[in-house]
């Protein structure tokens, strides 16, 4: 079982950030559950999470960031997109920077891994981002100096700063498949 | 919220609408008028219609003229969101945009100019299913541009049979129309009060690239 959680807080924003992931997960075959960002989940109950994007001026769920604390102690494998990306940057430690970043953009894969095998172009709707890491993170991919795809080390996590469901569906069916 | 809607009075904003409806308070509607067809960016045909369906619809309307270029499209709808900000407390707008990236960019970057909201209910949508949604709630949808498809498509309704027909050429037609193969007009849908009855028109253009021009329509 999959666990989608939206981070919208307008029901219209998941009309835009959570039913085009739901679709990509429905037409690979897996059961899922749609939980909001607000509800504390339980991650052991799933064998992998997707955490949404939402729109560019949302940051309620970042008033909610301890309903994810959890996540720190899983086990399974974690996908954060866009608002989910900073997500588990914050809870492992690391600071977002302001960079703000609307439209279609080249991606530079840094490292070899399971999502992204090679350099490609994507769209971007945020405001934050991160610049650097600390111990804990990997980059796996750049967007000139931002780390837009990184892996937590000692986890099967990874966080996107762009929105795959756009132009790059491939990556969320490669992590569906892990 | 109060929001306002980009509104071509097609079908994709006219769903767009009723969606944005059912969650939030929609203080006025805005549209822009290219003043020819080469707008990348709006639709072109009728947009003289667009002033009846607000009036069906019993929404203000903020209507703004732009040149053909991309430059003055996106300062006419920068103008009109600022209107639409000032005169009706807007704080989001709702577009009927599905999947392309160059129109969505455009309009994400000038709502956080105008520190703005931005919503796409219909983004990443399957096309069909937008027409399949857009005909089970009631819409009476005709078409009034055709570009690559057959002049005789215009004044046409949108039906079952046509979307089933749309469905088997999408590999090489947009079935939303979104490249531009048609664009519709819509006469009735669940927030109108009154529909749009068409009294007289007119047909320009070729055989696969025509255009039907309302010249006089009602409120009944």
């Amino acid at each position: 079982m999959i666990l989608i959680v939206s981070t919208c807080r307008y029901s219209l924003s998941e009309e835009e950030f959570v039913r085009p992931i739901v679709e990509i997960v429905q037409d690979c075959g897996f059961d899922y559950e749609v939980r909001r960002y607000s509800e504390r989940i339980e991650p052991s109950e799933y064998s992998k999470i997707i955490i949404c994007g939402t729109a560019l001026r949302d940051f309620d769920y970042l008033i909610y960031i301890h309903n994810f604390t959890q996540l720190i102690d899983y086990d399974g494998t974690v996908l954060g997109i866009c608002a989910g990306y900073q997500i588990l940057a914050k809870l492992f430690s690391n600071e977002l920077e302001e960079v703000k970043k609307i439209g279609v953009y080249d991606v530079k894969v840094v490292k070899d891994n399971p999502l992204i095998d090679k350099d490609t172009r994507s769209y971007f709707l945020h405001k934050f981002s991160l610049k650097k890491t600390n111990e804990l993170l990997e980059p796996l991919a750049m967007q000139n100096d931002e780390i837009c795809v990184f892996k937590v080390k000692s986890k099967e996590f990874y966080g996107v700063s762009f929105h795959p469901e756009v132009l790059n569906k491939e990556i969320i069916v490669n992590f569906l498949r892990l | 919220m109060n929001v306002c809607v980009l509104y071509s009075g097609g079908k994709d904003s006219n769903l767009a609408l009723l969606k944005a409806h059912e969650e939030f308070e929609v203080s006025c509607l805005v549209t822009l008028s290219p003043k020819s067809e080469e707008s990348s960016i709006f639709h072109y045909p009728n947009t003289e219609l667009v002033k009846l369906q607000a009036e069906s619809l019993g929404i203000p309307l903020i209507m703004e003229t732009c040149s053909d270029d991309e430059e003055s499209s996106l300062k006419a709808l920068y103008n009109a969101l600022r209107k639409a900000k000032e005169l009706y407390s807007v704080e989001g707008v709702v577009t009927g945009a599905i999947r392309s990236t160059y129109q969505a960019t455009r309009f994400q970057r000038i709502c956080d100019d105008l520190e703005l909201w931005c919503f796409n209910p219909l983004w990443l949508r399957d096309e069909i299913s937008i027409l399949n949604e857009a005909l089970e709630r009631g819409f009476e949808i005709i078409f009034v541009r055709v570009a690559g498809l057959d002049r005789s498509m215009l004044g046409k309704r949108l039906n079952e049979e046509i979307v089933q027909k749309f469905a088997k050429m999408r590999s090489y037609l947009n079935p939303a129309g979104e490249g531009g193969e048609y664009e519709t007009l819509v006469l009735n849908m669940p927030l109108f009060k009154k529909r749009i009855k068409i009294l007289e028109f007119e047909i320009i253009g070729g055989e696969f690239d025509a255009t039907l021009i309302v010249k006089r329509a009602e409120l009944v």
